[in-house]
């Protein structure tokens, strides 16, 4: 038609989906979370990202057979409405959907970072500590330079997924191999840098003793759980599951491939890391971290590049900014298909007529993401990694309850050892929420009032919006069923 | 047609397995109770439906489907009396759900008591058959291969409600052919009015947007 026409959406195969999960695993938390658990389990970070490897990959197979029998995009939303009654199904829907909005923002705040480094790196800035407020053109208020440039990375992804329908799965897959591919360069030099002698060398030494004075093997426990929210993969795979191809083989395999994958990349990366910054220095880096290690012991003097460590950096950047869209796309989709259950107004449940995009739900994601911006970065994963937590729970609870009341449902997975696995996943998510909520009493009081606040504001919101479906207004909950009762 | 539908087929044969695949395309979800096992294998294999392996006529069975929450139920085996059966079950278990019915003979008015809708395979493959036959007119559901010519209600409050084409930017696969009257094709200033029911062409991978565009 005249307003010109969009393709549909492209097939995607294994290595795609694949990919997606990887993009989503990698990008998140190996930039942004390695210096957060660094701070708390000090070396033994480490095991922090292999241990939550092995708790999520109980949840991996939950969600392998759910998306292998429901043939079904959204993500365990999508699995979970389909199991449970309507107003479990609704919380599921709203902490993941808050989760992700508040991931987004939490990848904006690293992303700011680590582009000011990229900047410094280049010479356009002084380092990023030392950069100072931005005076915003035009307002009376100046903002710090790193919520500034988090709130335009999050505009400039939501204006680009509203206007048009997303990326394919084919950029995905290359952004996600740009990644790897770049991770692989640091881990390399990482270990070629060792008895180079320098101070930034890499050396076992840094991991002795692996857990810091006066801390216990416990002590991991809570960087478990903060750290969680980079194995959030799983329900971005099974968000795309309608367009993968083959998908009741492909969509179990891509969970397995990019969970194998992906804790072997981290854990290569923090020993690197570790290894050559030391837990403590690479715990005061923060966000940067990872960014900061590189720039120590790359080589510079290199054409274009000028600064091996430039090349990580620019990482990154790139993986935060993936990492971001991804989670603008996820966000969306689940505030949409809330939308067309009924279970959130009708409208974030429609695609709009001339961008074919979800344009409220993700107009409505962006509010939060941009809200969420403001947020120290530590609240912002602990709130995303909590719901996380939660909701992979209810995953787990959804393969059982499935199995008892639709005992003839077709699985083409079924998970091995049933019910073991599922109550396995269960009780550790459990265990790490219990440990999270005592962690975040003590420590951040703020991330557990919104986490609460939030939970509280679903309930609210759940019944005003079924109030008004019992009313005379038809459609408000759910237009097709009453549109089949007149039928 | 608003929003998507819960649909529950009874029977994976030749009838139910090209119901679930159409309405999978236009974006419904569908779960299909089959007694025979490779045809339930097949079906999951082509991901279109969540797949009840089992005897629609046991209540066992057919409560699996997720009768309460369904806006349909099609019985669609080759059975009349397995249909009808799954009907009354249906009636019984979950008063709301429509349910839709496959005979085998020509029928009367004597389901009307006790299904909402009834329908007869064979006057479609008798239509086929003319079609075949004598073939210089065709019906139409024969002649566009796996392209559909469909008659699209605009729903109120639909996104493409009181937009002209102009405005409107519809996925590539499909052409909205007249306007509302059916009298003139349709060009860039064509209004789309809600209530209003228009004729489309569109190719199947792109069903399920047309109609979200024009669904309320």
């Amino acid at each position: 038609m005249s307003a010109g026409e969009r393709a549909p959406a492209a097939e995607l195969g294994l290595l795609d989906a694949t990919m997606i999960g990887m993009g989503a695993m990698i990008g998140a938390g190996i930039f942004v979370l390695t210096g957060l658990a660094a701070e708390i389990a000090g070396p033994a970070a480490i095991l922090v990202f292999v241990f939550n490897g092995i708790v999520t990959a109980f949840t991996g197979l939950s969600y392998a057979e759910l998306a292998a029998s429901i043939p079904k995009s959204g993500g365990g939303y999508a699995f979970v409405r389909e199991t449970f009654d309507d107003l479990p199904s609704f919380l599921m829907g709203w902490m993941l959907w808050f989760a992700y909005m508040i991931a987004g923002g939490l990848y904006a705040l690293g992303f700011a970072p680590n582009f000011l480094e990229l900047l410094h790196v280049y010479g356009v800035t002084a380092a990023p500590g030392q950069v100072g407020a931005i005076a915003v053109p035009l307002l009376p208020v100046s903002v710090p330079a790193a919520v500034g440039l988090a709130l335009v990375a999050v505009a400039l992804l939501v204006t680009v997924n509203a206007l048009s329908t997303a990326a394919s799965g084919s950029a995905e897959t290359l952004f996600t191999a740009v990644k790897v591919a770049i991770l692989v360069v640091f881990v390399a030099f990482g270990f070629l840098s060792a008895g180079g002698g320098g101070e930034t060398s890499f050396t076992f030494q840094q991991f002795d003793p692996l857990f810091p004075a006066g801390n216990s093997a416990f002590s991991i426990l809570p960087a478990m759980g903060l750290t969680f929210i980079a194995f959030e993969g799983y329900d971005l795979i099974t968000t795309v599951t309608e367009e993968v191809e083959n998908p009741r083989e492909n969509i179990p395999r891509a969970i397995f491939y990019s969970l194998g994958a992906t804790v072997v990349v981290y854990a290569l990366v923090v020993v690197v890391a570790i290894g050559t910054l030391g837990a403590q220095g690479l715990a005061d880096a923060g966000e940067a971290g990872i960014a900061q290690a590189a720039t120590s012991f790359m080589p510079t003097g290199l054409p274009i590049i000028r600064n091996g460590g430039a090349l990580i950096v620019f990482g990154a950047v790139f993986s935060t900014l993936t990492a971001l869209n991804a989670v603008v796309i996820a966000s969306s989709r689940v505030a949409f298909s809330m939308g067309r259950e009924g279970q959130l107004l009708p409208r974030i449940g429609r695609i709009h007529h001339r961008y074919g995009t979800p344009f409220f739900a993700i107009l409505l994601s962006a509010v939060v993401m941009l809200g969420s911006v403001v947020l120290p970065t530590e609240s912002a994963g602990n709130v995303s990694s909590l719901f996380f937590l939660l909701s992979f729970i209810v995953v787990n609870a959804a393969v059982i309850k499935l199995r008892r009341d639709r005992p003839n449902m077709r699985r083409p997975y079924e998970m091995p050892y049933y019910p073991i696995p599922a109550v396995l996943g269960i009780a550790l998510n459990l265990l790490l929420t219990g440990v999270l909520v005592v962690y975040l009493v003590r420590t951040d009081p703020l991330a557990l009032a919104l986490s609460v606040g939030w939970i509280l504001a679903g309930v609210a919101a759940y019944y005003a919006l079924r109030g008004r479906g019992e009313g005379a207004a038809p459609g408000s909950t759910d237009s097709s069923n009453a549109e089949a009762g007149d039928g | 047609m608003d929003g998507n539908f819960r649909i529950v087929i009874a029977g994976g044969g030749r009838v139910g397995n090209r119901v679930a695949h159409i309405l999978d395309d236009r974006g419904h979800d569908v779960t299909v109770v089959e007694r025979d096992p490779e045809r339930a294998e097949a079906l999951s294999d082509d991901y279109v439906a969540t797949v009840i392996e089992g005897d629609a006529t046991r209540p066992g069975v057919l409560e699996q489907a997720g009768l309460e929450r369904a806006d349909v139920v099609a019985a669609l085996t080759s059975q009349t009396g397995t249909n009808l059966a799954v009907c009354l079950l249906t009636r019984e278990l979950a008063p709301d759900t429509q349910t839709v019915v496959r005979t085998e003979s020509e029928p009367g008015a004597e389901f009307d008591r006790f299904v909402d809708e009834v329908i007869f395979p064979e006057r479609a493959g008798a239509r086929a058959a003319v079609n075949a036959i004598e073939p210089d007119v065709s019906a139409l559901e024969d002649v566009t291969g796996t392209l559909d010519i469909l008659e699209v209600h605009v729903a109120d409050g639909a996104p493409v409600a009181g937009r002209s084409l102009d405005e409107v930017a519809l996925p590539r696969g499909s052409l909205i052919v007249s306007d509302a009257a059916g009298d003139t094709l349709a060009g860039a200033e064509t209004v789309l009015h809600a209530g209003e029911s228009y004729l489309v062409a569109v190719e199947p991978s792109v069903v399920d947007e047309v109609l979200n565009l024009f669904g309320g």
